[in-house]
């Protein structure tokens, strides 16, 4: 119950601050346009197949799911599942200043006080503060990834929409994405509840996102495939990150501190 | 109900709050007085479990105030931080309702519309926090720690920035609450509140300096004179009581008593007997300005 009130607090706070969910439906319109001009509108200006490239042909018959598909079509299909990642990651940066903001936010315009002042546990504030952040940010991302995948059905190879319906995708989707946002937006908590600066805590929970990207860029040239076991297996690992940094963050929480050092 | 012992508070190497022990009873108003840097606000925070005392205790309602009792025992305060603490973007309406479900109110929108009456503010409800003036937020922030039917308050300032009008149904509302047998204990810098609202007045400055209904405080400080009022000019009986020992001033006749109140009868039947027509008497007694002023003075 405390928790629903306090979500219901944190939408509609998000809901009449329209600026604060600009950077990710910005980013996330970015990252739409991104992969349909570099998969699409560059190959037809400069009328080259990206097929014909021999690096991208042999990334693509890496991952493609059917060894009878076309190479275009194959290579199409790994640019797309490439920018999946992307167009799952971005959105998360853009929506780290929401939580970075998230308790130093309550601090600076003193409604945090009245706010410990109630039996709310320090587990319910930080939750709903990520979960505030959360859902309307996968909220964006899910109506940004209806637009991608009717991109890809529209305007696509025929074949390219049929050859990325995998496992792996609907682990990306489903698990990897959501996993990678509660582990960031967590950070971004974490770090929001130690210090007295919403910037401070935007850059460092930006950092939770750079082992994933890096994971993602070394899968790119071919270092490290990330097939559906091996990705769930990331999303898994995620996720146990997530509630260790719930169980941190719950632990450093000082409302001591908060209260008496934060101006 | 709320019982503060030797309650002491540390930051680094300063002390804000040094071996403080009070007690407010249910159905008592204690008004905590003191300079700003006084520890009032700590103490209050110390007492609603925001941070933990270094040294002492609390117990709210027989209850010690513990990590683990913590949270049931915040179920029954109402808090009233310093700064009312609203969010901006959300409605009066919307303010208050996340505080009523936070409480878990069953009957939460009729309390809310019941708080909003009683504060005036109902033509507000759907307004946002950030248009409102300083004293509807104020209001609003008293509305909120209230509306739970707190048995203990504790209140930062309640009336500051509250125009007289509001700020008089604010002591109503306090007394209601009082007769209601809530505890409730309120910090204020209004010496004038303290005195018309409080039962009983504690000075804090670190220590508490002194704690006593507002009429005894300002009998520490008896000056021991007593003021009378005649018709007509009061010089004229000057010589009667002796000019060493009476003198005029501001239009009343003022009289050293040399041996306290005792000597009242002597020195009226004295006036009387020169003629007197006497309209009021009353021994001269000091503000609780000057008592607060004396008590934490450096």
């Amino acid at each position: 119950m405390r928790l629903r009130a306090l979500l219901a607090k944190e939408f509609l706070d998000i809901a009449r601050n329209r600026g604060a969910l600009a950077p990710v439906a910005l980013v996330t319109i970015v990252s739409l346009v991104i992969p349909f001009a570099v998969v699409l509108v560059v190959p037809a200006m400069t009328g080259q197949p990206l097929g014909e490239d021999p690096a991208l042909a042999r990334l693509g018959a890496a991952i493609a799911p059917h060894a009878a598909i076309a190479p275009d079509i194959a290579v199409e299909t790994f640019l797309f599942q490439q920018f999946l990642l992307l167009f799952l990651l971005t959105p998360i940066t853009a929506a780290m200043s929401l939580a970075a903001h998230a308790v130093v936010g309550e601090k600076q315009a003193r409604t945090l006080e009245p706010l410990l002042a109630t039996p709310v546990t320090t587990l319910e504030l930080l939750m709903a503060k990520v979960l505030g952040a959360l859902v309307p940010t996968l909220a964006i991302s899910a109506v940004g990834l209806a637009l991608y995948v009717a991109g890809i059905a529209l305007f696509a190879h025929p074949g390219v929409f049929g050859a990325m319906a995998t496992a792996r995708t609907l682990v990306l989707i489903a698990i990897v994405g959501p996993a990678t946002a509660l582990a960031s937006l967590q950070t971004a908590i974490v770090i929001s509840s130690r210090v007295n600066d919403a910037r401070t805590a935007q850059q460092f929970g930006v950092l939770i996102v750079l082992p994933v990207t890096a994971i993602f860029v070394a899968q790119f040239f071919g270092a490290m495939p990330l097939t559906a076991p091996v990705l769930l297996a990331v999303g898994l690992a995620l996720l146990l990150v997530w509630l260790l940094l719930v169980a941190v963050s719950v632990a450093l929480f000082d409302r001591e501190t908060i209260l008496t050092r934060w101006r | 109900m709320i019982a503060a012992a030797a309650l002491t508070r540390e930051f680094g190497g300063r002390t804000a709050v040094d071996a403080v022990t009070f007690e407010v009873r249910a159905g008592e108003i204690l008004a905590l007085l003191g300079p700003n840097g006084a520890g009032k606000t700590t103490t209050m925070r110390m007492l609603a479990g925001l941070i933990a005392p270094t040294r002492g205790s609390v117990a709210l309602a027989g209850v010690p105030l513990t990590r683990s009792t913590g949270a049931a025992l915040r179920a029954r305060i109402g808090f009233l931080t310093e700064s009312p603490g609203l969010w901006d973007r959300l409605t009066v309406r919307e303010n208050l309702r996340v505080y009523a479900r936070i409480f878990g109110i069953a009957d939460g929108e009729s309390r809310i519309d019941r708080a909003l009456r009683q504060f005036e503010l109902a033509d507000h409800a759907s307004d946002r926090a950030a248009e409102l003036s300083k004293g509807m937020r104020q209001k609003v922030a008293i509305a909120r720690a209230l509306l739970h039917d707190p048995t203990i308050l504790l209140l930062d300032e309640p009336t500051s920035g509250l125009d007289p009008a509001i700020a008089r149904s604010v002591r109503h509302l306090l007394e209601e609450r009082r007769a209601a047998g809530c505890a409730v204990l309120v910090s204020t810098h209004n010496l004038d509140e303290a005195e018309r609202l409080a039962d009983r007045v504690a000075v804090l400055q670190q220590r508490l300096l002194a704690i006593d209904a507002p009429a005894a405080l300002r009998r520490r400080l008896t000056t021991g004179r007593l003021l009378v009022r005649v018709l007509g000019d009061p010089s004229t009986y000057v010589a009667a009581l002796g000019p060493e020992r009476a003198h005029v001033d501001r239009g009343c006749l003022t009289i050293q008593l040399r041996h306290g109140e005792e000597e009242t009868p002597g020195v009226i039947a004295a006036l009387v007997a020169a003629g007197a027509q006497i309209t009021e008497v009353r021994p001269e007694m000091p503000a609780l300005e000057d008592v607060y002023l004396r008590l934490v003075k450096p």
